[in-house]
């Protein structure tokens, strides 16, 4: 069963002139009525001349003729046989080192993997180290300069070390 | 073409381990840059006036017990004259003035892997080096570091620095 044809296809196949000479009429006479399918008409009419002119320029500026009877030609001309130069095939031969490329492969191999792995392991995310927490103060270097001078440890409150620097003076006067 | 296969795709893993590794040095790197960057830390400076002679020990030193340890447990009476607070700027002098003229010269150098603040100190007279010209200790947030002996009115002045004093130690 076909399916009902579309107003659109209907137009369609009249413009290509594929409609039975009944359905031509009934389309024919609802263009009568129809200034938008009328328009439509036009438009695929004008597109078709363009198309027609320009295949007709590019058939122009093309000498089929030329060509089709080079090509015939060509099909026609007798086949010359192809000798081609009989090729010497490379003999096999054993190429020499070829084991200990294999091993040093081998080696490079075992590197490489060795490199990936210490790397692997390093770069990991494991648990987090804890970081020890430092306490309290103390001394990294000193100078008592002309005066002499000694460094204690006091324990704090929390237990940690506190560092004490005592330096012997002379009460020096306001300036 | 095994090896070359199987070497290819080591030389993708290697390559991607090692900018994994790299990507965790960096991130090292930034950690030590904060360091390094670091803006400024509040500081405290504790200036005491202890004497032998039997007297009040200030409420607020109360807390500190280090002071009643040696080589302070001989003092009787601990008064504060003063408890300036500044803020410490890496590679930045900061200046409080001691009462008995001398100047006690603080210098933020870095913040340590630890979290401990390396910090050099220094207690001179104004254009003067002859009492204390260098002193570099490492110090905890909130604990102290003390500078004892000068005398003064006839007791001894305890200088006590505590660094990032609003924070204490875990």
């Amino acid at each position: 069963m076909q399916s009902p044809k579309t107003e659109d296809e209907k137009l369609q196949m009249f413009f290509d002139g594929e409609l039975a000479p009944e359905e031509e009429a009934a389309v024919r006479r609802s263009l009568e009525g129809s200034p938008e399918g009328t328009a439509q008409l036009r438009e695929w009419e004008q597109l078709r001349e363009a198309m027609k002119s320009v295949s007709a320029d590019w058939a122009g500026e093309i000498d089929s003729e030329a060509l089709f009877a080079r090509i015939e030609s060509e099909i026609t001309a007798p086949a010359v046989p192809v000798t081609q130069p009989k090729q010497e095939q490379p003999a096999l031969r054993v190429v020499p080192g070829g084991r200990e490329r294999r091993v040093w492969g081998g080696v490079a191999t075992g590197f490489a993997a060795a490199a990936a792995i210490f790397l692997a392991v390093m770069a990991w995310p494991g648990e987090p180290t804890p970081v020890p927490v430092a306490r309290g103060s103390e001394v990294l270097e000193v100078d008592f300069g002309s005066n002499t001078g000694t460094i204690f440890e006091v324990e704090g409150g929390a237990g940690e070390s506190l560092a004490v620097v005592w330096i012997d003076d002379e009460e020096v006067g306001l300036p | 073409m095994r090896l070359i296969r199987h070497l290819v795709v080591i030389a993708v893993l290697f390559g991607g381990l090692v900018a994994a590794e790299a990507s965790a040095q960096g991130s090292s790197l930034v950690k030590s840059d904060r360091a390094a960057s670091t803006s400024s830390v509040p500081a405290e400076v504790l200036v005491v006036l202890a004497k032998e002679e039997p007297g009040e020990i200030d409420p607020q030193l109360k807390k500190l017990t280090a002071l009643r340890r040696p080589p302070f447990n001989s003092f009787r009476s601990m008064k504060i004259l003063s408890r300036p607070k500044l803020k410490l700027t890496p590679g930045k002098d900061a200046l409080v003035a001691l009462p008995n003229g001398r100047r006690v010269k603080l210098t933020l150098l870095r913040v340590m892997p630890d979290g401990r603040y390396k910090v050099k100190a220094a207690i001179n007279r104004p254009d003067k080096s002859d009492y204390l010209p260098l002193l570099q200790v490492v110090a905890s947030a909130g604990d102290p570091f003390f500078v004892a002996g000068q005398t003064y009115q006839g007791g001894t002045l305890v200088v006590g620095v505590i660094v990032d004093p609003k924070k204490t130690a875990q």
